[in-house]
């Protein structure tokens, strides 16, 4: 399998559960791609943003989530828990592994929760690899 | 609203496998609605086309477009300049919009994207349930204008059966008894007489099973 040297990553995140300023200083830091794009409320996303994400490069997508009962949209983060699933089924379909994509809860009072993430995306993709293409 | 599922993915795919040039043109009106046919589906699927043919090593041009109406020739017609610069068109619309597209273009392969399901309703966001058969015939304002035809599993047009079972159809118990529901909606309307009527047996001939129909206004037709 050839290794992925600094993967693409793609977040997905909602204003309200993370830090951008915090989270891009320690991105910064790391030997990752990140693209970093800001919802006013995760449940904006759809399964037409993350398939494009993936055809614009992305290695991983990951959609980050307020805790559901701490939602201020009352049943954002639930909706986008809904439309990732339903994304999975669509990657399934065209071959593309699962696991490149997932929905986590992230509270905005947890400042290390982007690193950890990030570590187990990165874990993640040192099995999966970059996404085969034919040659 | 007529209600359609999107077709997998993969069963798309060897539809179009031979082309290199494909529209995918979306249909703003039924099935849009029931997320199947508008703007953002045709996007959605553009891109898994992309990246599942990417993987395989496959090129192809997919172009995006949808039109406000795909069984209406004037919507159509805005489709045409983009019809004429691809191979082939995957339609988003039910078998309507397929066929009408087919009949316009005839020498354009047009392939169904969509399964088209019933008439039916929005439930609630996500939920859509069938209503309506288009028997030809209605009979719903003997009913209290819920259709035994469409929602009672045996078509029952004297019921109920004795499968009702607190409300729930004994052929799936997640289906409301739909005699049940006329027997609340008359008595809600006091027109509970209407149950002791005797409804004969119905009419087929002006339903499908007479062959295809056709509706005629004279008044506009030249």
């Amino acid at each position: 399998m050839t290794k992925l040297d600094k993967p693409n990553v793609t977040l997905f995140h909602c204003i309200n559960s993370i830090d951008e300023k915090l989270t891009k200083s320690y991105i910064h830091k790391r030997n990752i791609n990140v693209k970093l794009i800001s919802l006013p409320c995760s449940s904006l996303v759809k399964d037409v943003y993350l398939l494009r994400a993936f055809e614009a490069g992305a290695d991983a997508v990951a959609v980050l989530v307020c805790p559901e009962n701490q939602c201020r949209h009352l049943q954002g983060s639930i909706r986008a828990r809904k439309r990732v699933e339903r994304t999975k089924k669509i990657l399934e379909e065209i071959g593309l592994d699962q696991e490149r994509l997932s929905v986590i809860n992230v509270s905005i009072t947890d400042q290390l929760a982007v690193s950890k993430i990030l570590q187990e995306i990165v874990a993640g993709l040192s099995d999966l690899g970059p996404i085969r293409v034919a040659a | 609203m007529i209600v359609g599922e999107q077709k997998p993915v993969r069963e798309i795919i060897d539809t179009i496998i031979r082309y290199k040039k494909l529209l995918i043109l979306g249909c703003g009106t039924c099935v849009k609605t029931c997320f199947v046919g508008g703007e953002d589906e045709v996007a959605a699927l553009a891109s898994a086309l992309r990246l599942a043919l990417k993987q395989e090593d496959r090129k192809i041009e997919i172009e995006e477009q949808t039109v406000e109406r795909q069984c209406e020739n004037e919507f159509i017609q805005e489709a045409a300049n983009a019809v004429a610069r691809n191979e082939a068109v995957l339609s988003l619309a039910c078998g309507a919009g397929v066929q009408a597209l087919a009949k316009r273009f005839g020498d354009t392969p047009v392939l169904p994207g969509v399964n088209t399901t019933f008439i039916g309703i929005q439930q609630k966001p996500g939920l859509f349930t069938e209503e309506c058969q288009g028997c030809g015939n209605c009979v719903l304002a003997v009913f209290g204008g819920i259709c035994p035809i469409t929602r009672c599993s045996k078509k029952l047009l004297n019921g109920p059966c004795g499968g009702s079972q607190k409300g729930r159809c004994e052929i799936n118990p997640e289906t409301e008894c739909a005699w049940q529901l006329i027997i609340d909606r008359l008595t809600l309307l006091g027109q509970h007489k209407n149950l002791r009527a005797y409804i004969p047996p119905k009419n087929w001939q002006p339903s499908i099973s007479g062959g295809p129909r056709k509706y005629i206004r004279e008044d506009h037709i030249i």
